[in-house]
């Protein structure tokens, strides 16, 4: 009992990254769905981490409005900035939305209230590990659930390819703005979480960089089912925390370890399909034998 | 009793004496080793490490030697709170130095004082640092210190009139440093003729220079980094702009002269500290960086290696019991008695005030030196 006491005390914050950044990989593992390559999330995230950290510190609201707060912020930037960027797709929504990501950025950096570049300190420490544990478990749930109807359908229909969506009478605008929407809820809890987990936080965690962690850990995972974003997430936090022992030499391995998980797993580390077919042939192997 | 027994006891009895004697004062040192932050990251570790090196060899602390547990926080703030939790729970370390910027020590600090385990930052310049309780401690001096020194001197030796401020406004330092010099020019009632921004990275200010120029100041005052203000320097006299700059501890690096040569002559900085400094203390730690590191040491060099003399004067007055918890507590309890002369000069704690109104933790109490920069050099400000 002591020696987990020990363990909890040094890796909870660990651990509770580990469940944030889950948060994040499935809020754009939500809006890749739907076909939308966004860099948004960080910002979302930003917009979040802001809000909740500003309406407890001046407001003192209780914390389960702080996190609705949290992730409703950033849904109603989504909706302004959705209608006119999402008729872009590929590469220029990404930059679109890059673009979006900068201008949060620098607008938070020169505002007073959120204390520009120095950042908030001083946000008390809310967080606890059930409400990770139960927004990421009511999250799956409902991605889950998501993927499985009429919506969720449509989101694939509409990767798959727009025009055939569109003939079929899907309505492509609204699906899309329903994604990148329901992203940005996701994201913004995880920001809210963050702040109230590390009693700081600044626009530099915002920006162009943690936007392509995100999309590291969606994308590394593997994106044809809800697990592969969630292990993606769990790996790349704990590698580089795993890898202490090596010192100077952890980025390098960490790198080198991402590199050939690229080079030889291009769907990422978890793809149903490939699992599948490896189980069949394991199993066709075994029961062929005599 | 059989013999085996008692062979036994007596290997307990000589291992209980052996770790009782020669025990090891680990020490925690969180700082920035790789990543944008380890070119201040890097230095301090090199402090730490020559001042623990030169203490160990001389018989240690009451006998005991001094072990660094050294980790690498990236200059992230979950890593660095990560790396305190390790630091406190599993390594279980006396004290922490670190972490190296003032944005990580916002979300590691309340760990080590939640945990009653010190966190001793010596790069963190910031505002409220101190604030956030009793177990933060800092040898870094605040701008707030500096900077009116800086000015004074500087208005007194130039009977300066009027001054153009310019800093970079999306960095933690550059702007609560320009905030300290906004309010230092307010209460030496001295006008602001324009005030222009930079962002990191810029390479062009020709803009902000011609701007300034045309407002005519007796000064430049400039919060930047030294990479920044160099290029700035040689921008402003290729442009014209002949007057004086006044710079904030961001200008205190050897690299401020790599890129400007002589184009900062006549420059005024503030600082706790610059190699050549002539105390004995102060050539004492240059010549054994060199020596030992083969490049010039900087000022969070020399701020790290003061603060591990601090910790070690603090530790020479502790009796270590090996209750962990006791051990922490008397650390904590000598620090603040602490009063050593070392390179950056004489050097004593001042408490600080919370924002709760209840007294918190300890910044450094400490009297900045004025430099000018004569031939692409900082000299010691004499008056003259």
């Amino acid at each position: 009992m002591e020696a987990f006491a020990d363990f909890w005390a040094t890796y909870s914050t660990l651990i509770f990254t580990v469940g944030i950044h889950a948060l994040l990989a499935l809020s754009l593992w939500l809006t890749l769905s739907c076909g939308l390559l966004s860099l948004a999330n960080a910002a979302f995230m930003g917009i979040g981490a802001y809000t909740a950290a500003l309406l407890t510190l001046h407001l003192h609201w209780p914390f389960p409005m702080v996190l609705a707060a949290g992730g409703l912020a950033p849904a109603v930037v989504a909706l302004v900035i959705g209608a006119p960027t999402l008729r872009l797709s590929g590469v220029y929504l990404a930059m679109a939305t890059l673009a979006f990501g900068e201008v949060t950025r620098i607008l938070v950096l020169n505002l007073e209230i959120t204390g520009g570049p120095e950042g908030l300190n001083g946000i008390p420490l809310l967080t606890t590990w059930w409400h990770i544990v139960l927004i990421l478990a009511a999250a799956g749930y409902a991605l889950a659930r998501l993927r499985r109807s009429r919506m969720g359908r449509a989101f694939e229909a509409i990767r798959e390819d727009e025009v055939a969506a569109r003939m079929m009478g899907i309505d492509v605008e609204g699906h899309k703005l329903a994604a990148f929407t329901l992203g940005a809820v996701l994201a913004g809890l995880a920001g809210a979480l963050n702040a109230h987990s590390t009693f700081f936080i600044s626009p530099r965690e915002y920006g162009f960089e943690n936007a392509v962690d995100i999309l590291t850990m969606t994308i590394l995972g593997g994106i044809s089912s809800l697990i592969g974003p969630v292990l993606g997430a769990t790996i790349l936090t704990l590698l580089p925390e795993l890898l202490r022992f090596l010192h100077a030499y952890r980025l390098a391995v960490n790198g080198l370890i991402l590199i050939g998980v690229v080079l030889f797993l291009p769907t990422g580390l978890w793809d149903s399909r490939r699992l599948g077919q490896m189980l069949r042939a394991w199993r066709t192997r075994w029961e062929g034998k005599p | 009793m059989n013999r085996a027994t008692k062979h036994l006891l007596f290997a307990a009895a000589g291992l209980l004496a052996i770790s009782a004697v020669a025990g090891d004062l680990k020490i925690g040192v969180a700082e920035a080793l790789t990543g944008g932050a380890a070119q201040y990251g890097v230095p301090i570790r090199n402090g730490f490490q020559l001042a623990a090196d030169e203490i160990n060899a001389k018989g240690g602390i009451n006998g005991n030697k001094l072990v660094l547990v050294i980790e690498d926080e990236q200059g992230k703030k979950e890593e660095a709170i990560n790396v305190f939790k390790k630091l406190i729970f599993q390594d279980k370390v006396l004290m922490i130095f670190g972490p190296t910027l003032s944005n990580s020590m916002f979300a590691a600090g309340p760990v080590a004082n939640a945990a009653k385990v010190v966190a001793f930052g010596t790069s963190n310049t910031a505002n409220g640092i101190s604030e956030m309780g009793p177990y933060i401690f800092r040898n870094s001096v605040m701008e707030s210190d500096v900077l009116p020194v800086t000015v004074s001197t500087a208005v007194k030796h130039y009977k300066i009139k009027k001054v153009a401020v310019i800093y970079g406004n999306d960095d933690a330092f550059t702007k609560s440093g320009y905030d300290v010099f906004k309010k230092v020019l307010e209460d030496q009632k001295i006008p602001v003729t324009t005030t222009e921004t930079y962002v990191k990275g810029d390479v062009d200010f020709k803009a902000q220079l011609t701007k300034i120029k045309a407002t005519n100041p007796d000064a430049v005052i400039c919060s930047g980094l030294a990479e920044e203000a160099a290029t700035l320097m040689v921008q402003a006299r290729g442009l014209g702009l002949k007057v004086p700059f006044i710079g904030g501890n961001g200008f205190n690096s050897p690299k401020l002269f790599e890129v400007s040569k002589t184009a900062g002559e006549g420059t005024f900085v503030g600082s706790p500290w610059a190699n050549t400094n002539p105390t004995p203390a102060n050539q004492h730690f240059v010549e054994a960086y060199r020596a030992k590191y083969g490049s010039e040491p900087n000022q969070f060099a020399a701020q790290a290696f003061d603060a591990m003399t601090i910790a070690a004067a603090a530790l020479k007055t502790v009796k270590v019991t090996g209750n962990l918890a006791n051990d922490r507590e008397a650390l904590h309890a000598a620090l603040p008695k602490v009063a050593i002369s070392g390179a950056t000069g004489p050097f004593k704690f001042r408490q600080s005030v919370g924002k709760d109104g209840k007294l918190a933790g300890y910044d450094a109490d400490q009297k900045p030196f004025i430099y000018v920069i004569r031939e692409g050099k900082f000299v010691l400000f004499t008056g003259k």
